[in-house]
């Protein structure tokens, strides 16, 4: 790295004054700011504000193990967020041309169906955990290829692959619970310091890794560029496909990786690994809100993860319907999506 | 090729030789030679479609040449990779600034060569940061708050940011692409200053541009492209913005124009003012009943901005438009084609015609409410209507069943014109009618245009082909910067003078406010 100002000097030897107004940004961008400040300590005040009333209207609620609980019970759904969140990165946040994997939550049971079944059949957790992350590989290969290789968008391309990945899943379980029991998986299902379960110390810790990657290395900078403006990360000399192929692989192994933690968690691998679909996309596409450019970041995806979890935690305290969880969740993404669009749109008259 | 001046060979850092580029059955660029002196601010211009930005992307490895040769720095090369171009030290400035949005101004300056934490793999933020805002101020004067992202910054600070960004890379030759097109003359005037510092600081400079008064005041030497070939390098102490002008136009073609004499009947439309924030001001005409009005300017002159709120796609923010003697409020197309309106849209590929639908459906498409029975279409009246204004039209088309998909793109124009005279408007505004056609369907529709005025419609001609507009209409009106500064008598008008007047060769710069 030896880009600096030394050979500038040479090349301009004084100044050229910039008169016109040199502090000065462009006019309605003060306007945009203000919308974006009061959406993001809208948002950061609706959580805190859901947070309070939780505590008041059920006591336990505000408790270590109950948070702890809350922790524990978004690992799984936190590290798919967090795939998710890769592939808009670096896909650009176009709800429909944009990336999206819908294929996380399917990859994800096929990825503990994998697990359950090679420990059916006498394979150890090495060899399962193997398996588990070499089908999310695979699955988020699939993905790369259909979008970078045939051209076909994203949206369409993860919906095929879902329905392809959840089909098989149905043909390996038969469509039943499979059982599993190790002792790695007993280990990380257990509970941890201070009682909070170890699931919970995985997510912080995997949110963690990734955040230090995408947020403070020239790769993730990078991987912004791609999906933010292709046409500036072209010019700058990056291979658009391979960032966008590699995200894909990214958030294939959060699938892999997420299916393991579910066999820990479930003692084994059940159906209905669709049903998580929804959650996950509520919480990558809320994350941006936490961002002051209204960008998809994993802190953003961390914070987002926590307030879906303690929602359904906090329904499940005060007894409301759990079926309303899914309507409060859809409401959420036409909320989130609307205003970052409209934003966003402004963003760019 | 006509190169009046011949430099010592060994001086010229770009030399393009007898270049040849074909589109399909086009041919782009047929013998264009290119020599830029090391050192030199060199200008390049031509009308649109004579070829400079085949040139251009040729020169920055996008394209490969069919014929001829390249030669950077004194080595001979058959074709560029955009890599090699960089690798020689070539960098260009873009009219669409290249820079991510949500991307601070450190951010966009590193992408692609970020400066890491020594014995980390983590970005040097801070480095990022205080490095881009000693640059800019230091050689700008530029200071921008630390978490200034791109999009907040005015078009002229992201022009400088790019201007930066190939500066790190320690560039031999900058070429900027129609530098000025998104900035205030203050801006300009600033661009420039800095464009003069890098060239005697030994950078040599490719610069194009629309604005031949821009070119006479910055570059030392200038090459004129028509038609695909160069047909002039001149050094411009020599020369001057109306001459450059008269080699930019073409002479060859003038024959082209049937126009039939109409004698302008009584006022029709009437506008008053019209100003749309922004984009123009205190646009005042009255276009009369058989009359065919020609507009020109350059993009971003607000001729085009004038049609679109004429047919009710942008709102003017003042003024009044009238119709015959009242006061209309277009607020939509819809309202605008009640009121007699028609708009033939310059992409006519994506906006003037359906495509896949056939050549009846497209006639009939503006008009259809003529052809309902009891709710359902007549097919029969439909089918009669198309065939009297193929005929009319003389639309060469196999049957009124055909796709328009199919028809030459001479003949879907038509289509575009017969779906207006089936809603029997009286008033086109017709965008850049004959871009991308033949000659022989220019001809038809340059005669077509006749008859309409003929008829007693009136017709507003938007063309950036300067022949042309002189050649098919009675006036010709000259947008400049947002505003109309010239009026010409087309019959009495050369080329030339509307070209200076476009280009702003003969005029103190202005500009809306």
């Amino acid at each position: 790295m030896s880009v600096d100002a030394a050979h500038l000097s040479t090349a301009l030897s004084a100044p050229v004054r910039h008169e016109t107004g040199a502090t000065k940004t462009a006019t309605g961008a003060f306007g945009r700011r203000l919308a974006v400040l009061a959406l993001r300590q809208g948002s950061m005040a609706v959580f805190i504000g859901v947070l309070v009333y939780f505590s008041i209207a059920a006591p336990y609620f505000f408790t270590v193990g109950n948070i702890g609980n809350v922790l524990g019970q978004s690992a799984i759904a936190g590290v798919l967020a967090i795939g998710l969140t890769i592939v808009i990165i670096a896909g650009g946040s176009n709800v429909v041309t944009g990336g999206i994997d819908l294929s996380l939550a399917a990859n994800m049971g096929l990825s503990a169906a994998v697990y359950a079944s090679l420990l059916q059949a006498g394979q150890g957790d090495a060899v399962a955990i193997i398996g588990a992350l070499g089908t999310g590989l695979v699955i988020g290969a699939i993905n790369a290829a259909a979008i970078t290789l045939a051209g076909i968008v994203p949206l369409l391309a993860t919906l095929a692959v879902m329905n392809v990945v959840a089909g098989l899943e149905l043909v390996l379980t038969q469509n039943t619970v499979v059982p599993a029991s190790s002792d790695f998986l007993s280990a990380v299902s257990a509970s941890g310091p201070f009682g909070i379960p170890v699931l919970a110390y995985v997510l912080l810790g995997f949110a963690a890794l990734v955040a230090a990657l995408v947020q403070y290395t020239p790769l993730g900078l990078r991987l912004y560029a791609v999906g933010e403006f292709p046409e500036a990360a072209r010019a700058a000399g990056l291979r658009v496909k391979l960032f966008i192929s590699g995200a894909f692989l990214a958030s294939g192994l959060c699938g892999g990786f997420a299916g393991i933690l579910s066999v820990s968690y479930l003692s084994g691998s059940t159906t209905g690994a669709g049903d998580m679909l929804l959650p996950v996309v509520v919480t990558a596409l809320l994350g941006t809100v936490f961002s002051r450019r209204l960008v998809p970041t994993i802190g953003g995806t961390l914070l987002a993860t926590l307030f879906v979890s303690s929602l359904i935690n906090g329904f499940q305290l005060l007894n409301i319907s759990s079926t309303l969880v899914s309507g409060v969740q859809g409401l959420l993404i036409l909320l989130v999506v609307s205003a970052t669009t409209l934003l966003q749109r402004k963003g760019n008259q | 090729m006509a190169t009046s001046v011949v430099w010592n060979e060994a001086d010229d850092i770009i030399r393009l030789s007898d270049i040849v580029k074909r589109f399909g059955g086009a041919q782009a660029l047929s013998g264009a030679s290119l020599a830029v002196r090391r050192g030199t601010v060199h200008g390049l211009v031509g009308q649109n479609g004579a070829g400079k930005s085949t040139l251009i992307k040729l020169l920055a490895g996008l394209h490969a040449a069919d014929e001829g040769v390249i030669e950077i720095d004194g080595t001979a090369y058959a074709s560029l990779s955009p890599q090699q171009v960089e690798h020689l030290g070539i960098h260009f400035i873009h009219q669409d600034r290249l820079l991510v949005p949500t991307f601070t101004v450190g951010e966009a300056l590193f992408l692609g060569r970020e400066p890491r934490i020594p014995g980390t793999p983590f970005l040097d933020r801070k480095r990022m940061r205080q490095t881009s805002a000693e640059i800019l101020d230091r050689y700008f004067g530029l200071r921008l708050p630390h978490s200034a992202l791109i999009g907040e910054l005015t078009a002229a600070e992201k022009q400088i940011v790019q201007i930066t960004r190939a500066l790190l890379d320690n560039p031999k030759i900058l070429v900027f692409d129609e530098p000025t097109a998104a900035l205030v003359r203050r801006e300009a005037e600033l661009l420039f200053t800095l464009i003069r510092r890098l060239r005697d600081e030994g950078i040599t400079i490719l610069y194009i541009s629309h604005y031949l008064s821009e070119i006479v005041d910055l570059c030392d030497t200038v090459t004129v492209l028509r038609n695909g070939r160069d047909v002039a390098t001149l050094p411009v102490k020599k020369t001057s913005a109306k001459e450059i002008g008269a080699l930019m136009v073409n002479r060859d073609i003038a024959e082209l124009y049937p126009k039939p004499k109409v004698l302008p009947g009584r006022p029709f439309l009437e506008l008053d003012g019209l100003g749309l924030a922004n984009r123009y001001a205190d646009v005042s005409l009255t276009l009369h009943r058989g009359e065919v009005l020609g507009l020109t300017g350059l993009v971003g002159s607000g001729a085009k901005e004038l049609l679109r709120t004429l047919f009710g796609l942008e709102t003017a923010t003042a003024g009044t438009v009238a119709i015959e003697g009242e006061t209309v409020f277009s607020a939509s197309p819809a309202a605008a084609t009640a009121k007699r309106l028609a708009l033939v849209p310059e992409d006519r590929r994506r906006d003037g015609v359906a495509l896949d639908l056939t050549v009846s459906e497209n006639t009939t498409l503006a008009s259809l409410d003529r052809f309902g029975r009891a709710g359902l279409l007549d097919k029969g009246a439909e089918k009669r209507q198309a065939r009297e204004l193929i005929e009319r039209l003389q639309i060469k088309t196999d049957s009124a069943d055909a796709l328009v998909r199919t028809l030459s793109g001479g003949n879907q124009q038509k289509v575009a014109i017969a779906k207006w005279l089936s809603r029997q408007s009286e008033i086109y505004l017709l965008d850049e009618p004959s871009v991308g056609v033949d000659i022989a369907a220019k001809v038809e529709i340059y005669t077509l245009i006749g008859e309409l005025a003929a008829r007693g419609a009136a017709v507003i001609v938007l063309s950036s082909d300067i022949d042309e507009l002189l050649g098919i209409t009675d006036r010709v009106l000259v947008f400049f910067r947002g505003r109309i500064t010239r009026e010409f008598i087309s019959a009495e008008t050369s080329p030339d003078q509307v070209l200076a007047e476009l280009t702003g060769a003969n005029e103190t710069l202005r500009h809306v406010g």
